[in-house]
């Protein structure tokens, strides 16, 4: 098996071997790690809404507007792709953890396809903004343009914290390739799977912070300038 | 790579996955629908209410959380440490801004839309 574990031999001065206790077999220890690394993208996040809640107690009308002009049909779209593809995702794991790797590459393969279309539907509605004179340092968002400041946070937080997560759904789809690579070479298997829960619990995060982001930005303005305040 | 010794009732793993996918896209219609049915004067705080459940049940389920103490224990901590910022920056700076006039942020913070250009210095 590729993934046999040979052990280290540490010799003591009077020749004594003694084997050096290895932690590859340690699954919870795997898991555990990945969720610190879960905490830092929590805190990034978290610092953002901070910094976008702030904004938005000083323009709160401003932010009312700015969420309401946002194309809700196709936030709500990428809302549903991406709580399916969690699904996928998680059918995968429990496919590959009974046994079924076929079953589960299947659904990696459901699941990338669900964040291609993702990132196609972000792509489609950031290009409607760009023509629209909306992006970062062009048209209605530069200094001297005569949008209301506050929207001009509201877009600016809008553009940096979608891209953000845009660029974790890329690195997302990226972590799918190599797993299904790692399962082909039978680095994954029934028996060793910490790789892909690890990148399924990735992929859930980057769901969850969707789930914060769409409200925010999408929904606040949904019911007028009077309903968010 | 490590491996997960327990045992695995396949089809009640999977039945759960589908029950979380139905709650969270009846939660999603109900995000769509409050602003126009219910608290429609705090839609801010019902769409965070709505997505805090929402994202309790990927936390717990998705996530395989449920049932691992060691792990809710420090995701609680990470989010207590969180929340005790969020709540000093907007609940105390924010609050008592003395230098509104100055910024380049909060110029037009007194004003609605109406004011809604910075003020330069």
């Amino acid at each position: 098996m590729s993934h046999e574990y040979i052990p280290e031999i540490a010799t003591s001065r009077d020749g004594t071997k003694y084997e050096v206790q290895g932690w590859q077999d340690d699954f919870y220890g795997g898991k555990l790690g990945f969720w610190l690394f879960m905490f830092t993208e929590v805190l990034m996040f978290g610092a953002m809404f901070m910094v976008l809640a702030y904004y938005n107690t000083l323009h709160p009308h401003e932010f009312l507007e700015a969420s309401a002009s946002l194309n809700r049909l196709l936030g709500g779209i990428n809302t549903v792709i991406l709580l399916v593809s969690a699904l996928t995702m998680g059918l995968s794991l429990l496919k590959m953890r009974v046994g079924d790797v076929k079953g589960a590459k299947l659904m990696i393969y459901a699941t990338m396809l669900l964040a291609l279309a993702f990132l196609v539907i972000k792509g489609f509605e950031w290009r409607a903004e760009y023509n629209h004179g909306i992006f970062l340092m062009h048209g209605e968002m530069l200094p001297e343009s005569g949008m209301a400041f506050g929207k001009k946070l509201f877009f600016g937080m809008y553009f940096t914290m979608t891209g953000i997560h845009g660029f974790h759904i890329i690195i997302g789809i990226g972590l799918m390739i190599w797993l299904l690579k790692r399962i082909n070479a039978g680095k994954v298997s029934p028996e060793h799977h910490i790789l892909h829960w690890n990148i399924a619990l990735y992929w859930d995060i980057v769901h969850l912070i969707w789930v914060f982001v769409f409200p925010y930005y999408y929904m606040i303005g949904a019911g007028g300038v009077t309903g968010g305040h | 790579m490590g491996t997960n010794n327990t045992t695995i009732d396949y089809k009640k793993e999977r039945s759960a996955y589908y029950k979380v996918l139905i709650g969270l896209l009846l939660l999603t219609a109900v995000t769509f629908i409050q602003p126009h049915l219910f608290m429609t004067e705090s839609t801010f705080v019902a769409q965070m209410a709505i997505a805090v459940v929402k994202a309790w049940l990927i936390i717990m389920y998705y996530m395989h959380l449920k049932g691992d103490s060691l792990i809710g224990v420090m995701g609680i901590f990470s989010l207590v440490i969180v929340a005790t910022f969020f709540i000093i920056v907007i609940g105390f700076d924010v609050a008592n801004f003395q230098y509104g006039a100055e910024s380049h942020i909060t110029g037009p913070a007194s004003a609605g839309v109406e004011h809604a250009t910075p003020v330069h210095h």
